[in-house]
């Protein structure tokens, strides 16, 4: 028996902290264990002793946390557990702290509305769209009744494009623009929200006489046509099929020289009414980068379109009516290099063909270095396509910062509330079993205290998370709203879009796993636990009744 | 009280290590040798026997530096109930002799 040794030395500093845990009536228990592991033979098995012994003292203290006052003779020297004893007086100190410190985080106007943030991947779950909220916004109601007190028309148009009510968006937006005409713009921006209803005709006709050159109108049309014809079941299979008004709204986009989303008009209005009525709502201000600004059809609408003139184009070639040729692919070129950013990476493809027709062509006409530049453009216009098809691959793919930060203030909202619900159980269950709201007679039971304490530092450390993985984009939102600097909105924009994601849903956790089926999985988890509530409160307060009357008459 | 102690058969083994030599005092480390419990097992045993009044402790002064040692032995009410669920468990055991092979108890 070697009493140096490394493992009898951890053994006999094992028990001893164990014996320094230990509750009064076991700390006799613990110094035989103690007394017995000298005479233990070996050093690895003194460890296992030594390892029972610990584990059976740290079993009796847990209990004696749980329980306090469960059968535990105290030794006058050890009063770490009886009432108002160290640990006790600890955890109450300690979840007062944490519920203390809690509320001063609420106080900060930043972690408000994070909190709010964090709530906004509720609404899905509750079958209303990812990009919708649960319910009106009080805020925007609010807005909107000043706006139309004031005859405000800015304010009126931001609570148009913001509504996420068609017709209430519709009305606010002709309201807006009869107040001030040169808002005529927001029609564009609303119409490619909600595409279909009664006056998107006169619509695209206002914003072709307020922006002529604009192709966005005459996208807004083709979609109402395209879905128009979905509704009534005629979608076209092929090329001759397209019906001749779809095409004369595409022609008219395609010869467009410029596309405008109104993206910086929309910054510049949500910037002034956000600083006019002093609302601090980073979703006011985020615009939909992942989607662009731009009717949803539009991309399957120009690769029809173009794939549509590229054919007409080579049957004009092989006429020999070269010049027409030429034209047709060169509006190809030209339409698909003004799509730009906002939606061109589909059409990669109709660029690349556009240009290797036009290279064709000029080998025909035997101009040999015009045909080599086309070439070149083709390449290059596949590879740019690939490219930029791969970044937005990423971006929905979620590798980035915010697609964590969201993924933190998501898992931190859900602790929140968790650790919430645990606090409120944990009074009322105090204040009922007290029966008075006296705080000398809210004496709590260990197994109250347990939970109140780790409901509290839960609650505490996920208030931080979510303060932490929020403060940049709190930072960005001021930036922008009182400088204008829209550095970082794009950041913003994806963050918030994020956390519209339920946790477990899409990304992280469940990359696979969409939101109706989380939402699914999610209320069959709900009714599983009610059911198990009831059967928990059917055997305590039906069963066992019952079963104790009927010992008494037995 | 004892009817509240649970007859784990580990408590029965300790028990039976007990009734072997009711009067002698006898270590932790020597019954946990002989019946193959580990500490964390046999500890709680005694400690149950012990709160229950079936077993005696008292603490033994070592020489040369060596802790004292805590012993045990069963008291009157002790070693009347290990019998007694000896002699339980011999009878249950004859009787489920009797009943598979026909044999006496």
């Amino acid at each position: 028996m070697s009493s140096g040794s490394f493992a009898r030395r951890l053994a006999t500093f094992l028990l001893e902290w164990a014996i320094s845990f230990a509750p009064g009536d076991t700390i006799e228990w613990g110094n035989a264990v103690l007394g017995e592991l000298h005479q233990v033979d070996g050093d690895w098995s003194a460890l296992l002793w030594a390892i029972g012994g610990a584990s059976m003292l740290l079993k009796h203290a847990l209990v004696a946390i749980v329980f306090p006052g469960r059968n535990h003779p105290l030794s006058t020297s050890r009063n770490l557990f009886r009432q108002g004893g160290i640990v006790r007086k600890t955890a109450i100190y300690g979840t007062t702290a944490c519920i203390v410190a809690f509320l001063l985080f609420l106080f900060a106007p930043v972690f408000r509305v994070a909190v709010h943030v964090s709530l906004a991947q509720w609404p899905p779950l509750f079958h209303v769209s990812p990009f919708d909220r649960l319910g009106p916004d009080p805020r925007l109601e609010a807005l909107k009744r000043k706006a139309i007190q004031k005859r405000d028309g800015e304010a009126l148009a931001f609570a148009a494009v913001h509504t996420r009510d068609q017709s209430e968006s519709v009305q606010l937006a002709e309201e807006a623009v009869r107040l001030n005409p040169g808002l005529t713009w927001v029609y564009g921006v609303v119409a490619v929200d909600w595409s279909f209803f009664p006056q998107v005709e006169r619509w695209t006709s206002a914003l072709q006489t307020f922006d002529p050159e604009n192709a966005l109108p005459h996208l807004i049309a083709a979609e109402r046509i395209d879905i128009e014809q979905i509704e009534n079941r005629k979608t076209p299979r092929n090329a001759s099929e397209e019906s001749s008004e779809w095409k004369k709204a595409m022609a008219a986009a395609f010869q467009s020289p410029k596309l405008d989303t109104y993206s910086k008009q929309l910054e510049d209005l949500n910037r002034t009414v956000l600083l006019r009525y002093q609302i601090n709502d980073p979703f006011l201000i985020s615009t939909d980068h992942l989607w662009y600004r731009v009717p949803s059809y539009t991309a399957a609408d120009s690769s029809r379109y173009a794939e549509l003139l590229l054919e007409d184009g080579k049957s004009r070639e092989d006429q020999g009516d070269r010049r027409s040729a030429f034209e047709h692919y060169s509006t190809v070129v030209r339409f698909t290099q003004t799509l730009g950013e906002n939606g061109g990476f589909p059409m990669a493809r109709c660029l690349r063909d556009a240009f290797q027709r036009l290279g064709s062509l000029s080998v025909k006409e035997g101009n040999s270095q015009q045909a080599e530049l086309y070439s070149f453009l083709a390449n290059t216009a596949d590879s740019a396509g690939k490219e930029e098809s791969f970044a937005v691959r990423t971006q929905l793919d979620s590798r980035e910062v915010s697609h964590w930060n969201a993924l933190l203030a998501r898992a931190s909202g859900v602790a929140l509330l968790l650790s919430g619900t645990v606090l409120l159980l944990c009074v009322v269950s105090l204040v009922v079993r007290r029966r008075s709201l006296r705080l000398a007679a809210l004496q709590p039971s260990g197994m109250t205290l347990a939970f109140s304490f780790a409901g509290a530092v839960t609650a505490l450390f996920s208030s931080i998370l979510l303060y932490i993985s929020y403060r940049p984009y709190a930072e960005i939102t001021q930036r922008f709203i009182h400088t204008g600097d829209n550095t970082g909105l794009a950041d913003l924009s994806r963050f918030l879009a994020f956390t519209r994601i339920p946790l477990g849903a899409g990304g992280f956790f469940g990359k696979y796993l969409s939101v109706e089926r989380f939402a699914f999985y999610f209320w069959c988890s709900v009714a599983g636990l009610c059911v198990l509530v009831l059967m928990l409160c059917i055997s305590r307060f039906l069963i066992r009744p019952n079963a104790r009357a009927a010992n008494k008459v037995g | 009280m004892a009817k509240s102690l649970r007859m784990s058969p580990q408590t029965l083994l300790v028990l039976e290590r007990f009734v072997e030599q009711p009067r002698v005092w006898r270590y932790g480390y020597d019954l946990s040798r002989e019946t193959g419990l580990k500490s964390g097992t046999l500890y709680p045993i005694l400690m149950r026997l012990a709160k229950f009044h079936l077993l005696e402790t008292r603490w033994v002064t070592m020489t040369d530096g060596v802790p004292p040692r805590h012993t045990y032995r069963l008291t009157p009410s002790g070693a009347e109930l290990a019998r007694s669920q000896q002699s339980a468990t011999r009878s249950v055991a004859g009787v489920r002799r009797i009943a598979l092979f026909g044999g006496k108890a």
